[in-house]
């Protein structure tokens, strides 16, 4: 039934169309580079969608658990054989994208008749320096971004768009960590929030497209209540670490200490 | 998946070759011999080797590290053919990591110390062969124990703890006597030692196994020269500056040679 082309762009269309639904309920997830190396935050629901990969490298993902868990493996498998028959500073993002994973989705999304991989992903990678970190960004069709500075997922373009204008809007050029931390959960609120309006817009026929972002205590005000029954999940690679393993997730009490005082006020 | 994650299989997978016996040539002389030790002290475990690197009567290398960080609380000294040695330490470091970065948690003590015999397991014909001999000593901190702990290998990969110290390399036998003195009849046995004490007992022994052992390396001032120690706690393995083993040196062992 694809095999006329007219109907295979039409098949994959509706693949998009598809897929696009299926991170609306999804949660955001933000990474910044900070003063001592790179922060990464988000919101869950119990599966955790932050990873170590690998010494320099760290995952964040959003879409199905399993689709994530696949491509996690096959990046770790990749990262550390050639790590191994290498060296470690061969493992870079960006060839563990363009040669690795970014073609594995790309063929599994065009490939009509089987199923596609229901994920976002975004890979960080600490520089040897401040300032060198690349964060790399790919959709569920395969194409990639990369960037420095910051980067997010979510589930639209523009939802994206204006998480990111929110993170430059604040100048989060090396911040030190509590700040990066406030930041990091101002642009994920910005993020859920829009989201929410969005899917709340397409219920309801004609609804306004959502209000412009409130303020930083509003933005707070907007995380309380979301992570009321969630689980904040953080983690950084940090420079100062020792040893080669750069990757650390973020302790509860580590993230209580370095939450905002505005949010822990009333939550904690 | 299904690998478990276990990074020396999928190596294996790949085609990597381990340990394949090699036909050792006539009166062939291999880089070997050393002097390594580790003893518990007051707060873990200390990890210590000499320098040198030789192949028969030559000096290869007098600037060789043998007391190897496999990671934060692991720690393998070895003894024997480097280029295997080094190869192993390679392994057993990517391992240890594929492992916490797949399963989401640390490989147990337990797991690392089979992780150990299980390469030297595999590297024996090549052991026998005469070409790729380890007898390294592992060290490192068991989390489910909540103490330091030392085993010491054969070639073949047997496996035996050192409940109190071990020690491995052809200075060795010269550097046994001493601590088992030490341990017996010394001032405090040796787990009673602090931080200073241990470091400059290290570095006692080291001199003495260079001493009766032309294999061994010593100290060396002129070149500031100081051999390789590390001290494994619950936070983690530490290397000691060469600023503080100079300094212990000059206090409390130059005077004795």
């Amino acid at each position: 039934m694809y095999e006329e082309p007219y109907k295979w762009v039409e098949a994959v269309g509706n693949r998009r169309h598809y897929l696009d639904e299926q991170f609306t309920q999804g949660s955001p997830v933000v990474a910044l580079a900070y003063d001592a190396g790179i922060l990464m935050l988000t919101v869950s629901k119990g599966t955790p969608k932050l990873y170590e990969i690998y010494d320099r490298l760290a995952l964040g993902g959003m879409g199905h658990p399993a689709d994530l868990e696949k491509l996690r493996f096959s990046l770790l498998e990749m990262a550390h054989v050639e790590g191994f028959n290498r060296s470690p500073s061969d493992v870079t993002g960006s060839r563990m994208v363009k040669y690795g994973i970014a073609p594995v989705i790309k063929q599994a999304f065009e490939e009509v008749f089987k199923a596609p991989f229901i994920v976002k992903i975004l890979l960080a990678e600490l520089g040897q320096k401040p300032g060198k970190d690349i964060f790399l960004v790919i959709n569920y069709d395969g194409t990639f971004e990369e960037g420095p500075h910051c980067a997010v997922l979510a589930a639209s373009k523009s939802v994206e768009q204006d998480m990111l204008a929110y993170l430059r809007k604040s100048g989060t050029m090396q911040l030190p960590l509590d700040q990066a931390v406030g930041t990091a959960l101002q642009a994920w609120a910005v993020g859920d929030r829009s989201q929410r309006n969005a899917l709340a817009a397409e219920n309801v026929e004609g609804a306004a497209a959502g209000s412009p972002p409130p303020d930083a205590a509003g933005l707070y005000a907007y995380v309380r209540e979301a992570v009321a029954e969630k689980t904040l999940e953080g983690a950084v690679l940090d420079r100062t670490q020792p040893g080669s393993s750069k990757y650390r997730a973020l302790t509860a009490e580590e993230l209580g200490r370095l939450l905002p005082q505005d949010i822990k006020k009333s939550s904690l | 998946m299904g690998m478990q994650g276990d990074f020396f299989q999928l190596l294996k997978a790949q085609g990597y070759q381990f340990g394949a016996a090699g036909q050792a040539g006539n009166g062939q002389e291999f880089t070997t011999a050393t002097t390594i030790l580790a003893f518990k002290y007051r707060d873990g475990v200390l990890v210590a080797g000499d320098r040198r690197a030789t192949a028969g009567n030559m000096v290869m290398y007098d600037r060789t590290d043998k007391v190897l960080e496999i990671d934060r609380h692991s720690v393998m000294a070895i003894a024997g053919v480097p280029a295997t040695a080094y190869e192993m330490v390679r392994i057993l470091e990517h391992s240890f990591k594929y492992y916490r970065r797949t399963q989401l948690q640390e490989l147990s003590f337990e797991g690392k110390l089979r992780a150990v015999s299980k390469l030297l397991k595999d590297n024996v014909a090549a052991a026998l062969a005469g070409t790729g001999a380890v007898a390294p000593i592992f060290a490192g901190y068991d989390f489910e124990q909540e103490s330091a702990k030392i085993f010491f290998y054969d070639i073949l990969g047997a496996e035996f703890e050192g409940v109190e110290y071990a020690v491995s390399g052809s200075g060795s036998p010269t550097i046994r006597g001493i601590l088992h003195y030490l341990n017996t009849w010394g001032d405090q046995p040796l787990h009673a030692m602090s931080e200073d004490q241990s470091t400059i007992q290290a570095l006692r022994l080291l001199t003495s196994a260079a001493e009766f052992d032309s294999a061994t390396g010593g100290v060396n001032r002129e070149a500031n020269l100081y051999p390789v120690i590390k001290l494994i706690t619950r936070d983690g393995v530490r290397t000691l500056p060469e600023a503080q083993l100079k300094q212990s040196f000059e206090a409390s062992v130059s005077r004795f040679v």
